[in-house]
């Protein structure tokens, strides 16, 4: 999954003249907490619905500032951004180490969308949701080659389609796979994965 | 009243397929040995325009041409001819004449009859552009379709295991359809959805209401969320008809889910829903059957059914006979009661932390609910 898959655009900007309290208004209205900054069709801040608060806010150490302030004076620069062909994971990473809620996604310098922790969320949700009317298998592998491949060659010699895999890293050498399979019948699965030897998680093998 | 005819059994994808028509089989010849069996209604089936009301032409097209035995290349995209819903010879007909039961079951309805029970049907999984999950056409929309056209508001409730996705999905934008679905939490079960904030959209907003429970749940704590959920929406939407679609497969011997309902819950369930059906749906109330793939369980659980229904007093043991022509047929012991025996699976360790979670599932439910419901 690509920056551009979960982007949004187009993209609401300011000019570094623009007055906080406009910028304020056009956050209220619009619904939204960020907004780059352009001068000359290139991105020189962000400013956020927070930077806006704290810099007004009467308790603000130096007193709040006017609401006539330039958003130059209060926005944070130079921008991190993302690139459209940046895996989404790796916005992520940025977007967790450096504490901040958005980036502008540019491409040869120009502005052609945003991506924010919503849209992560979102990202997140497509990864793990679910959208096929589908069963869940959960199954524990042995972290070595081939292992996937035995799982996911059991389910395609029982015709049955994967509509989705995630798989994570569990403790030490083994991997957690869960799947979203097309059919009801999970427990006949889970039934012929242990006769393979398979560490079936999900669904439980009844004592009765 | 009673609604079925043979042809019900023509709906089957073939030997070692768990939605098996022996089930029917097995159900029938138990009402009849146990005395209680009335001449049915035979319905006819439903036609290709009556289908038409809550499927698309694109379906119903691959659906006849599969019965002709012409595969369309694309039958996946539309659920068929995969491993849970087979194409065979003449399913287009099949799943017609179930589709019938249930809608005649509506018509007789709306001509007067308060009560009525289709002896099959109940394929909630069936959606407007796609079969899934061993059901083909949805026979329980077309019922409350037709209701609804009559100008009654429908309240649908589903007591399988599985969400109730189809029934959910073609209703979601329905004002006068309020759906009700209890099941395995699809975190753990097919289809997978059915959870709390699926609550409907625009008009339907709020009258879409789904009670995902915890795997291994029981008796008690089933039945503590069910008296808790299903009065409070009735009273609120307040339906001219019940339809309620009576799978089987809550039960603890369920081979394809992990619910822990006996019989015993199951009738407190019936006569509970024949109670709300007099306080807030005028007494009218259309059951079906549905899922249910303990051919053991399943068909003590219906025939408890059939005889609560009828208002008949409950049998205790099975009939000799029939217990072991069919212990033969099977090759598997049957219970010999029509209720389970006391203690029948092994104590569930988290019970207490099970029931905590699905009565704060109930809770959030209620929460999201009640803005739209309630007014």
């Amino acid at each position: 999954m690509l920056v551009k898959d979960v982007m949004r655009h187009p993209v609401l900007t300011v000019g570094p003249e623009t007055p906080l309290e406009a910028a304020y208004r056009l956050l209220l209205e619009r619904g939204i907490r960020h907004l780059p900054v352009v001068e000359g069709g290139r991105v020189v801040g962000v400013v956020t619905d927070r930077d806006l608060r704290l810099a007004t806010s009467h308790l603000h150490p130096g007193g709040p500032r006017p609401g006539t302030t330039p958003v130059a004076e209060v926005m944070a620069r130079p921008p991190l951004t993302a690139h459209p062909l940046d895996p989404v994971e790796e916005a992520a990473r940025l977007m967790r180490e450096r504490k901040i809620g958005c980036l502008p996604v540019l491409e040869e310098g120009r502005l052609v969308g945003i991506i924010t922790g919503i849209d992560l969320l979102d990202a997140l949700l497509k990864l793990t949701g679910v959208t096929e009317p589908s069963g869940r298998l959960e199954v524990r592998l042995p972290d070595r080659p081939g292992e996937l491949a035995r799982l996911t060659g059991f389910l395609a010699g029982r015709g049955v389609n994967i509509h989705s895999l995630l798989s994570y890293p569990e403790e030490e050498d083994v991997v957690r796979a869960v799947v979203r399979v097309n059919t009801l019948e999970t427990h006949l699965l889970a039934e012929g994965l242990r006769q393979e030897g398979f560490d079936v998680l999900w669904p439980p093998k009844k004592p009765w | 009243m009673v609604i079925y005819r043979e042809e019900y059994r023509l709906y089957d994808f073939g030997p070692g397929h768990p939605f098996s028509p022996v089930r029917l089989e097995m159900l029938t010849s138990l009402l009849k040995a146990l005395g209680v069996w009335r001449e049915p209604l035979a319905p006819p089936e439903a036609t290709r325009e009556e289908v038409l009301t809550v499927h698309s032409e694109r379906l119903v097209k691959r659906v006849e041409a599969a019965s002709r035995g012409e595969l369309y290349p694309d039958l996946p995209e539309y659920g068929l001819g995969t491993g849970d819903t087979p194409v065979f010879p003449g399913m287009d007909r099949a799943a017609r004449i179930l589709v019938g039961g249930t809608l005649e079951g509506a018509r007789r309805i709306l001509a007067g009859e308060r009560r009525v029970l289709q002896l099959g049907g109940g394929l909630h999984h069936a959606q407007y552009d796609r079969a899934s999950g061993f059901c083909v056409y949805n026979d329980l929309s077309v019922a409350i379709r037709h209701l609804v056209r009559s100008g009654l508001r429908v309240a649908y409730l589903d007591l399988d295991v599985h969400h109730g996705d189809g029934v959910q999905w073609i209703h979601y934008e329905e004002r006068e359809v309020l759906t009700l679905s209890l099941h395995e939490s699809g975190r753990y079960l097919f289809p997978g959805t059915g959870q709390v904030y699926e609550l409907g959209r625009g008009e339907g907003l709020g009258r879409k209401l789904n009670l995902p429970l915890e795997p291994f749940a029981e008796d008690e704590g089933y039945l503590e969320v069910f008296e808790g959920l299903v009065p409070w929406a009735l009273r609120a939407f307040r339906p001219d008809v019940l339809v309620v679609q009576a799978g089987a497969d809550a039960h603890f011997l369920d081979p394809l889910a992990d619910l822990l309902l006996t019989t015993r819950a199951y009738e407190r369930l019936f006569r509970r829903v024949l109670e709300y059906a007099e306080a807030y749906a005028g007494g009218r109330v259309l059951f079906t059957l549905g899922g249910g793939y303990s051919l053991d369980a399943a068909v003590r659980v219906w025939a408890l059914l059939y005889h609560l229904f009828h208002g008949l007093p409950l049998p205790g043991r099975l009939p000799e006979g029939w217990r072991e022509h069919w212990e033969a047929r099977l090759g598997q012991p049957l219970t010999p009661t029509l209720h389970d025996p006391e203690g029948a699976y092994p104590e569930v360790p988290r019970r207490r932390e099970i029931a905590a979670y699905n009565r704060r599932t109930l809770e959030r439910l209620m929460e999201l609910a009640a803005p739209h419901l309630l007014h």
